[in-house]
C-alpha cells in the first residue's frame, strides 16, 4: 500500500501520446511513383498511385493510376515498355528477362491516360558489393504494462565494402518460406445457421506444409559507408517478427542487397526518418521528401516518389527454431495446414532440408 | 480590496508610530582626527539572523542625494564630509532601516537587516530599489532576487530560475519541460548565460526538465533583453547574468532541502573568521530509484542521474580589494532502455578581483575557464561505439568605472576569449569493424573593447550611451573546402581544399555595436525611455529540433557561417502607482536578425565534417508589445504580464531547391503571438502562504501534411510549406501552498511546500505529429509532456 502511495505521490508518468484530430487541408491528388529496377532477375515493377488527404476516412484506400504508358529508356537509346498487370492495379512490369545493367543510366517515362508526360531524372545503376554472408540474432522488445514481449530476428548482412568508392546500400527482403505446423486433429467446422453447434471433426491430414509469404517489411534499411569505407562489416538488413508460426520449425528468407545512388539514399533516409518519428521533443522538423520525378508539361507540378535503379546481390538464409534464443508461444491453427493461404504440401523445388 | 486598504492603514499607522517614538541615538562613526572632508566610511550589510551578506542592497544618503549598492560581500563605501546624516538602508524582502550617524573620520560600520517575514504578515517584492524602474536608464533589464522567485509556485518541488524568468513579459519557452529561453524572438543560443562571470553552455538537467542552477546558492539573476550595456556582448539576443551568493563571514550556517525528485544542501561560513568566507552547495537527484520501481519496462530499464555543485570563496585582500573564486559544475546521464547512454557535464571556474582604487575609480578583473562536454555510448551489441564532443572557453575581462559626478559615470572595459570546440569524435568500442571518425576541431578568439557613459541632465533627463567593438578570428589548423560559385553548397560542388596552419587566421570579422538609451521622467513615478542596441554573435548552436538537445553541437563562425547580427529598437513607458505598490510598464520593440541558421530538409548534423552543406543562411525579424503590472506590497502580491509578439524567419538563398516556403517570411518554431501570465501570492497567515500561476499562450507553429502518399508499404506525409498551422493553445494552472515553522533551537526554520502543477489536467500538446503505426490508420497524434496534474512536495530547513 505504501509503495503504491509513493508511486502516486512521487512519480506519475507525466507524458502521454494519443490520437488527436487536427484540421488537415484537403490533399492534392499528386502522382506517386514507386519502382526499383535492379541487375537481379526480373520482372521489375513500377507502381503508380495518387496521393490523398492525410487522415481521411479512406485511409486504407490506395488509388492506383491505370492505363498509363510506362517505359524505360537507357543511355544507349534502348527502350523497354512495361505492361500493366491484370491483377495488381497500377503496377507495371518489365519482362522476366529484363535486368538493369551496372554502369548504364536509365530514365523512366510515364504518360498518363489524360495525356500528361512525366519523367525521372536519369538514374545510374551503381555496382553493388557482394552480400558475402547473412547472419541473424534474436531481438526481444519489451512491452509496457506487463504484456508479453514482442520478438523476432534481425538479419545481419556481412559486407566487404570497397575502399575506392562511396557506397550506398538498401536492403529489401525477398519471399520467405517456412514449415507451417497446424493441428488438423483439433478441427471443428465453423458455426453457421445450418450448424449452430458444430462438433469437432478431427482431420487426418496434414500437419506440415510449406508456406510462402511476401514479406511485410515496412521498415527501411539503408546505410552509407561513411563509417565503414573499405572494411568488412556487419549491418542490420531486415527484421522478421515472430508471429508464433514462422519459427516453429524451419524458416528461410532471401535478402537482396541493392547498391543505390546518393540521391536515392537521401530520399530513403527521409522516408526512414519520417517512419521513425515519435513526436518527441528531439524530433527533427518535418522534411519535404523530394524525389527524382518531374512533370514534362508543368515544372511546378509536384510528383512524389522515386525511381531507383540499382545493382543487386542476393543471399538466402535458413533459420532453425533451435537457433532462436527467445520464441513466442506457438500459434494453434486447428485445421489442415493446406487450408492456410500460401501453404503447399510439397516443398519448393529449391528447399534444402 | 478592503482588507488591503485596512492593512495599508495599519502599516501606515505603524510607520507613524515609529516616527513619534523618541529618535534613536545618533551614532558617532570614525576616529576623530579633525578631518573635515573626504571621510571614508565603509560598511557591510548582513542578515540579522543568518549573518549572510546582503548583495545589492541600497544605501542612501538623502542629504547628499547619494545612493550606493552593496557588492558581492554586502560591502559599501561612502565618502562624506564631517556632518550628521540619516542613512537609509533598503533591501528586497527586508525591513528598511534608517540609521542616524555623525561622520567624524574614516571608519567602518556594520548594519544588520531583518527579513520582513519575521516582522510583518507581508511580502515585499520590490526590486532592489523601489523606484529604480522609473529612474534608471535601463530598459528591459529585470532583476529577480531569490526572495521573489521563492514566492512563485515551485516547479517539481523547487525554485527554478529559467521557469521563473519565463513568467516575465517577452520571455517564453518552446513548450513544457524544454530547456532554454526565447527572449524577444531570439533563439535559445542567442542568450548569454553567465554564472559568476563565466559562460555556461548547457545549464539544464534531464533534457530541460530541471534547471541546473541550485537556487540556494544564487544571490540574484539579472536579465537584459534590450538596451544591453556595452560591457555585455557575444550573443545577439539577451544576457542572463547569475550571481552566486557569498558565504557569511561571522558564523556557520546550512540549508537543506528535500523534494520528491532531488535533494540539496548548502553550507556556508567563515573559513577565516571575519575575513574569508566559503559557500558550498550540492544537489543530487534520486529519480533513478523511482524509475527502477516503475511498471513500464522502458522506464524500468532507463537510468537518469544528475547532480550539480557550487563553491564560492570570497576573501577581502585589503580594505579596498577583494578576491572571489567561484566554481560550478553540473552533470547528467541518461540511459534509454539500457543500451544507449548519453551524459553531459559543465564545469566553470572564475576568479574575480574587485578593487576600489580611489573614491571615484574602481576596477574589476575577471578570468574564467568553462568546459562543456557530452558523450553518447552505444552498447546495443551491434557496432558499439561512443561519441565524444567538448567545448572549452577561456577568457578574461577588465572593467573600470570612474565617477565624474553624482549621476555621471563612465566605464571602460575589454574582453579577450578563446574558444576551442571538438565537434565530435566517434570511437568504435565493439567487436565489429566500424571506422573511427573525427570531425575537425575548431578554434577562434574574440577581442572586445567597450565604453559606456551614463549621466543625468537635471531630474528629468537621463542618458546612457556606449560603444562596443568586437573582433573575431577563426583560426587554424583546418582544412577548408571551396565550393563552385553560383552553385548550392553541397558535397558535389566542392572544388578545392585549402590547408591552414595552427593559429593561422582563416577568417576575421569585426564590427561596432552601439548601445544607447534615453530616459525622460514626467515626475517621480513615471517615465518614458527609448533604447537601441546592436550585438554580434560568433558562435551558433546547430540544432534542428524543436527544443535543444544536450548533443547539439556549437559551431564557430567560419567562412560560410557568418556572425549573427541583431539590431533592436525599443520604447517603454513606466509608471508606479500608490507609492510604488504597483509597478507598471509598457514596452514595444522591433528586432532585426541577420545570419541566423536554418537547415536543409533532412539535414544530417551529427558527426558532419562539412556542416556548411547542411545549413542555409536565414534572416529573422521580431516585434512585440509587452505589458506588465506588478503589485509589490501587501498580503496579495504578484504580477500580470501580457505579450503580443511575432518571431519570423526567412531563408536567404538563390537556389530554388533550398528555399523554405518559397523564400517568404514564416513563423519560427517559437512564434507564439499571445502570451499571458498571471501570478499571485497570498499570505494567509504569518506561517502560511498560497501561490498560483496561470499561463496562456498561442499554440506554437506546426507543419501539416499537404497530402498522404504511399511508399514502400508506409503511408507517408508530404509536407510542402513549413510552420503554416498551429497546435492548440496552451494554458495551465499551478498551485502551491507553503507552511513556515518558526521555532527555537537548531532547526529554527522549517519550510514545507506542496505544489500541484497542471491543476485541471490539460493535455497541452508539445507537438502534433503524423504517423502510420501498425494496426492503426495513418493519423495525427498529440504528445503532451505534462498530461496529468503533477504533485510535488519539498521540505527545507536552515541550520
Amino acid at each position: 500500500m505504501l509503495k503504491r502511495l509513493i508511486y502516486l505521490l512521487l512519480l506519475i508518468p507525466l507524458s502521454c501520446i494519443d490520437p488527436y484530430q487536427v484540421e488537415v487541408p484537403e490533399g492534392e491528388q499528386l502522382l506517386i511513383v514507386e519502382g526499383t529496377i535492379t541487375s537481379g532477375p526480373g520482372p521489375h515493377a513500377i507502381t503508380l498511385t495518387r496521393s490523398a488527404t492525410y487522415g481521411s476516412d479512406y485511409e486504407g484506400f490506395i488509388r492506383p493510376v491505370q492505363r498509363a504508358i510506362v517505359s524505360l529508356r537507357d543511355d544507349q537509346g534502348g527502350t523497354v515498355l512495361l505492361t500493366e498487370s491484370q491483377t495488381a492495379k497500377g503496377s507495371y512490369f518489365t519482362d522476366a528477362a529484363f535486368r538493369a545493367e551496372v554502369g548504364r543510366t536509365y530514365t523512366l517515362l510515364i504518360q498518363t491516360s489524360d495525356g500528361k508526360l512525366y519523367s525521372s531524372a536519369p538514374e545510374k545503376v551503381a555496382a553493388v558489393p557482394e552480400l558475402k554472408n547473412l547472419g541473424f540474432r534474436t531481438v526481444v522488445i519489451e512491452q509496457d504494462g506487463g504484456e508479453n514481449p514482442k520478438s523476432g530476428i534481425q538479419l545481419i548482412a556481412e559486407v566487404d565494402d570497397p575502399i575506392e568508392e562511396n557506397n550506398f546500400y538498401y536492403w529489401r527482403t525477398g519471399p520467405a518460406v517456412y514449415i507451417l505446423e497446424t493441428r488438423p486433429d483439433l478441427y471443428t467446422p465453423p458455426i453457421s445457421p445450418t450448424n449452430p453447434n458444430p462438433i469437432p471433426q478431427p482431420k487426418p491430414c496434414c500437419v506440415y506444409c510449406f508456406r510462402t509469404e511476401i514479406s511485410d517489411n515496412r521498415s527501411i534499411f539503408v546505410e552509407t559507408d561513411d563509417s565503414f569505407n573499405g572494411l568488412t562489416t556487419y549491418l542490420p538488413a531486415a527484421f522478421v517478427a515472430d508471429d508464433g508460426m514462422r519459427f516453429v520449425n524451419k524458416f528461410r528468407i532471401d535478402v537482396r542487397q541493392l547498391g543505390i545512388s546518393q540521391d536515392a539514399y537521401r530520399f530513403l533516409r527521409l522516408v526512414q526518418q519520417q517512419t521513425e518519428t515519435s513526436g518527441s521533443i528531439f524530433d527533427p522538423p518535418p522534411a519535404t521528401i523530394r524525389g527524382n520525378m518531374f512533370s514534362l508539361d508543368d515544372p511546378k507540378e509536384v510528383v512524389l516518389g522515386y525511381f531507383i535503379a540499382a545493382g543487386e546481390s542476393t543471399q538466402r538464409i535458413y533459420v532453425n527454431k533451435s537457433e532462436l534464443t527467445f520464441q513466442q508461444n506457438r500459434a494453434i491453427i486447428p485445421d489442415d495446414c493446406r487450408e492456410v493461404e500460401g501453404a503447399n504440401f510439397d516443398p519448393p523445388a529449391d528447399w534444402k532440408p | 480590496m478592503n482588507r488591503i486598504l485596512l492593512f495599508l492603514f495599519l502599516l501606515l499607522g505603524q510607520a507613524s508610530w515609529a516616527q513619534t517614538s523618541p529618535p534613536p541615538k545618533r551614532e558617532v562613526v570614525g576616529r576623530d582626527i579633525g578631518q573635515l572632508k573626504g571621510i571614508k566610511i565603509s560598511g557591510r550589510i548582513m542578515d540579522e539572523i543568518t549573518g549572510e551578506a546582503l548583495v545589492g542592497a541600497t544605501v542612501t544618503v538623502p542629504e547628499l542625494n547619494l545612493t550606493r549598492i552593496t557588492d558581492a560581500n554586502g560591502g559599501f563605501e561612502l565618502t562624506l564630509d564631517r556632518a550628521e546624516y540619516n542613512l537609509q538602508f533598503r533591501y528586497v524582502g527586508y525591513e528598511s532601516i534608517e540609521h542616524r550617524i555623525t561622520a567624524v573620520g574614516d571608519g567602518r560600520m556594520s548594519i544588520r537587516m531583518i527579513q520582513e517575514d519575521f516582522q510583518l504578515d507581508d511580502v515585499v517584492i520590490f526590486g532592489r530599489d523601489p523606484e529604480k524602474n522609473i529612474r534608471s536608464t535601463d530598459m528591459g533589464a529585470v532583476t529577480l532576487s531569490m526572495n521573489t522567485m521563492r514566492e512563485l509556485p515551485p516547479f517539481l518541488g523547487e525554485v527554478d530560475i529559467v521557469r521563473s524568468l519565463a513568467t516575465l513579459p517577452g520571455v517564453s519557452q518552446v513548450g513544457e519541460a524544454s530547456s532554454g529561453l526565447n527572449i524577444r524572438g531570439g533563439g535559445v543560443d542567442q542568450n548569454l548565460i553567465q554564472y559568476g562571470g563565466a559562460p555556461i553552455y548547457n545549464p539544464s538537467h534531464m533534457f530541460g526538465l530541471f534547471t541546473a542552477f541550485n537556487a540556494d546558492v544564487v544571490n540574484d539573476v539579472t536579465l537584459y533583453k534590450a538596451a544591453v550595456p556595452a560591457r555585455y556582448g557575444g550573443r545577439s539576443s539577451a544576457i542572463l547574468d547569475i550571481q552566486p551568493k557569498a558565504g557569511a563571514i561571522d558564523r556557520w550556517g546550512a540549508d537543506l532541502m528535500l523534494s520528491n525528485y532531488s535533494g540539496k544542501i548548502s553550507v556556508n561560513g567563515p573559513l577565516v573568521k571575519d575575513k574569508v568566507s566559503i559557500l558550498g552547495g550540492f544537489r543530487i537527484s534520486y529519480i533513478n530509484w523511482f524509475l527502477h520501481a516503475m511498471n513500464n519496462s522502458t522506464l524500468r530499464n532507463s537510468e537518469a542521474n544528475f547532480y550539480d555543485g557550487n563553491l564560492v570563496i570570497s576573501a577581502p585582500v585589503s580594505e579596498n580589494n577583494e578576491l572571489t573564486y567561484s566554481y560550478y559544475t553540473s552533470y547528467d546521464d541518461f540511459a534509454f532502455s539500457s543500451d544507449t547512454t548519453i551524459s553531459w557535464k559543465n564545469v566553470a571556474h572564475s576568479l574575480q578581483w574587485k578593487s576600489r582604487l580611489s573614491a571615484k575609480l574602481s576596477l574589476e578583473a575577471l578570468g574564467y575557464l568553462t568546459r562543456y562536454n557530452y558523450g553518447i555510448f552505444n552498447d546495443s551489441g551491434i557496432n558499439d561505439f561512443q561519441i565524444n564532443s567538448d567545448i572549452e572557453d577561456l577568457g578574461g575581462k577588465l572593467f573600470v568605472t570612474y565617477e565624474l559626478g553624482a549621476a555621471n559615470k563612465i566605464s571602460l572595459g575589454a574582453l579577450y576569449k578563446q574558444v576551442a570546440i571538438q565537434p565530435g569524435e566517434l570511437v568504435p568500442t565493439g567487436q565489429e569493424d566500424i571506422l573511427p571518425k573525427k570531425v575537425q576541431d575548431e578554434q577562434g578568439r574574440e577581442l572586445a573593447a567597450h565604453f559606456q557613459h551614463e549621466f543625468e541632465l537635471g531630474e528629468k533627463l537621463g542618458f546612457s550611451y556606449g560603444l562596443r567593438y568586437d573582433l573575431y578570428q577563426y583560426l587554424g589548423p583546418r582544412t577548408v573546402r571551396e565550393y563552385a560559385e553560383g552553385q548550392p553548397i553541397s558535397d558535389g560542388n566542392a572544388i578545392a581544399e585549402t590547408q591552414y596552419a595552427d593559429g593561422e587566421v582563416i577568417q576575421d570579422f569585426s564590427g561596432l555595436g552601439p548601445r544607447a538609451s534615453v530616459r525622460y521622467s514626467f515626475d517621480k513615478s513615471s517615465s518614458v525611455k527609448l533604447g537601441y542596441n546592436k550585438m554580434y554573435q560568433f558562435i551558433h548552436l546547430i540544432s534542428n529540433t524543436a527544443t535543444i538537445a544536450p548533443s547539439d553541437v556549437w559551431k564557430l563562425s567560419d567562412p560560410f557561417l557568418k556572425p549573427q547580427i541583431a539590431d533592436q529598437y525599443s520604447l517603454g513607458f513606466y509608471k508606479n502607482l500608490k507609492g510604488n505598490i504597483f509597478e507598471t510598464s509598457l514596452e514595444v520593440y522591433y528586432k532585426d536578425l541577420q545570419n541566423v541558421v536554418e537547415y536543409k530538409d533532412g539535414a544530417s548534423l551529427i558527426l558532419q565534417d562539412h556542416i556548411e552543406t547542411e545549413l542555409i543562411p536565414a534572416e529573422g525579424k521580431a516585434y512585440g508589445v509587452e505589458l506588465y503590472v506588478k503589485k509589490n506590497l501587501g498580503r496579495l502580491t504578484g504580477w500580470v504580464s501580457y505579450t503580443y509578439s511575432r518571431a519570423l524567419r526567412r531563408v536567404m538563398t538563390d537556389f530554388e531547391e533550398e528555399k523554405i516556403n518559397d523564400g517568404a517570411w514564416y513563423p519560427s518554431n517559437f512564434d507564439k503571438p499571445h502570451d499571458l501570465t498571471l501570478i499571485g501570492n497570498y499570505k494567509v497567515s504569518t506561517n502560511t502562504s498560497v501561490s498560483a500561476t496561470f499561463a496562456y499562450s498561442s499554440g506554437r507553429p506546426v507543419t501539416l501534411p499537404a497530402a498522404k502518399f504511399d511508399y514502400s508499404g508506409n503511408s507517408l506525409a508530404y509536407f510542402d510549406s513549413r510552420n503554416q498551422s498551429r497546435i492548440p493553445d496552451f494554458h495551465r494552472l499551478d498551485l502551491a501552498i507553503n507552511f513556515k515553522f518558526n521555532g527555537e533551537g537548531l532547526f529554527f526554520e522549517g519550510n514545507w511546500t506542496f505544489s500541484l502543477l497542471n491543476v485541471y489536467a490539460r493535455k497541452n500538446p508539445f507537438s502534433v505529429y503524423f504517423d502510420d503505426k501498425e494496426m492503426a490508420p495513418p493519423q495525427s497524434f498529440r504528445l503532451a509532456l505534462l498530461g496529468v496534474p503533477l504533485p510535488s512536495m519539498s521540505y527545507a530547513i536552515k541550520f
